[in-house]
Formats: C-alpha cells, structure tokens, sequence
C-alpha cells in the first residue's frame, strides 16, 4: 500500500504550537522513532505491556502486530511518527462496536495531539467500516489526562467498569466511553 | 459427574411458592425441558447450547425450568466473568432468577478463586431482568450505548457488576 494514498492531514485550526500533524500507515522503516515511544516507562505506565528494551523485539511487534492489524496508524509530527492509534474490529454480533487506542511519547504529551489524532480517526472510521456504530474506549480511573482528550474529542462517558481488567498484575477499573456514527 | 455432587440447594427461606429450588448440571435427557423455554420467542437471551465452563439447570422439584451460566475469560480479562440465564416464561416474576443469581454468587467465587467481578449486560428495555439483578445486590455501572447486535440490530445494554468483595456471606 503506497503511502501518500493514505496519509490523512489535520485540516483543524491548531490553537497551540502549529504542529503539522498527520496519520499514515506505521512501517518496518520506522522503528527507531517506534522505540522512543515504545521503551518510556511514562507512556507504558497504563498499557498491558513492559517497556521495550530491544530494537528486534520493535521490529517483530511492527511486522506481526502492526502491518497485519485492521486498522492501525502512526500519529506523525512533521511526518515523523511520535505515537500511534488504532481501532480494533470484532466480529458476529460484536461488530456494530471497535475499541479505540493510542499512545504518544511523552515529549509531545500536553499539546492537544492526541485529541486532534482521535477528531481525525471519528472522522474517517465511520466511513471506512459503515457497519461500525460505536468507537468505544477504555481508560484506567487514574489517567485522568487520557479521559479528558476523549471527553475533548466528543466521546461521552458511560460509567466506571469497576476490576474491569488486569494491567500488570492487579485488577483496575476502568472507565467507558464511547463516540456513535450519529454522534458524529 | 453424578447430578447429586453438584446440586446446590436454595437455603434460603423461600417466600412465594417454589421452596424446592436447586440449580444443577443440565444433561441430555432434559432436553424435552430445555424445549419449553428455548423455543419460546419471548426470551431475550440467546442460545445457550454453546458450552459453557460454569452452566447449571435450574430446576423446580428437580425439573429444569431455566438455565443460568458464567462465561470465562483468559490474559488480562481473566478477573471477570460474565452472568447469563434464562427461564421458561411461565415462571416469569416470581424471584426465581434472583433467588438462582445469588446461589450462584455464593459459588462462584470460591469455586473460581481468579474471579473478581462477575458482570451482566442486560438489554434497556429489559426491566423485569435489570430489577432481578438489582434485587441480587449487583450493582449498575451505566447504559453502553449500541454496544451490541440482537436480531439484527444494535441494542444499548445496561452493564451490572457484583464484586468478589461486595460479597458478604
């Protein structure tokens, strides 16, 4: 897949730094700017998985993780991946509903770009799955800065899903929120 | 598995009608029982012929009249299960569903040690289920907007919970 074809640009006003801030598929090539993301503590702080520590166990995840998922984009800054974001998909009688996820590094973290790369997912997903109806997300009850980039891009918070999941070892609750095609 | 080992026997004092209630493996020969509510079209809850690892007949002087079940989950999701059931209609609005719900509460946290949270998802409309669980002691979470296909069509879906540590014996 070539990738001028799908890299969608941030048409939005930025009232911050005017970043130059673009989704585009993430690739084998972009692995050193993965590991910067990828081994930060700060950003694996709320994620299932350990900090990476080698650059090999980077490109196994890209290839095997990353190219074959049904939807998954790097968050680029002046075309230069600095996180990323997906949606899951489901299936049979779960598919009206896709779970949505993202992560930045750190550095970037305060500048509203992830609630600029949610705007510009919600603005294309629905188009590209017409069966979707529901993006929903999960968020940990303590990263209270995730809940409010998903309340800042629309998203409307359902409730607290109480030792909802297990992150690294102990049961957490988590909070649900979720963005519908006729929300949007 | 013989039937007697594993019969739970409701211990708590039964105030309407139906003080001879148990819940039970259910097993092939009840499959003319298993009929009366499957094929009834007013049930919302979907077929559970699928295997289940934790599924019990409940039965009415050792009579099957409904089915109640606690699916498992693996990785990371393995702290909660989720509650299913269903009972012929006949025995709609007696506090049948509630009395077998909290048998179950009273098992399948020692049974299934891991086990942290035992959720439903009921649909909106369906009230006479949601009061069954409230009556139970679970709690409600909050509405997840079409989270779900029934027939069809997404559906909103109420999410309840009850904790291994709201349980109190």
């Amino acid at each position: 897949m070539e990738v001028t074809s799908v890299v969608q640009l941030d048409q939005t006003k930025a009232k911050d730094e005017c970043l130059n801030l673009s989704l585009r598929p993430l690739q084998v090539s972009d692995v050193d700017d993965f590991m910067v993301w990828a081994s930060d503590e700060k950003v694996t702080r709320f994620c299932t998985w350990e900090p990476y520590t080698n650059k090999e166990d980077g490109l196994n995840y890209i290839k095997n993780k990353v190219v074959p998922h049904p939807w998954f984009r790097a968050i680029c800054v002046d075309d230069r991946p600095v996180g990323a974001i997906s949606v899951s998909a489901n299936s049979g009688n779960d598919k009206c509903r896709g779970e949505l996820g993202y992560v930045l590094a750190s550095k970037y973290w305060g500048k509203g770009i992830v609630t600029r790369a949610v705007k510009m997912v919600v603005d294309t997903i629905f188009v590209e799955w017409p069966h979707l109806e529901r993006l929903e997300a999960l968020v940990d009850v303590e990263n209270v800065g995730s809940q409010r980039v998903l309340e800042k891009a629309g998203f409307q918070r359902e409730g607290v899903l109480r030792k909802y999941f297990i992150l690294k070892g102990r049961s957490r609750d988590m909070v649900m929120f979720s963005l519908l095609s006729t929300d949007y």
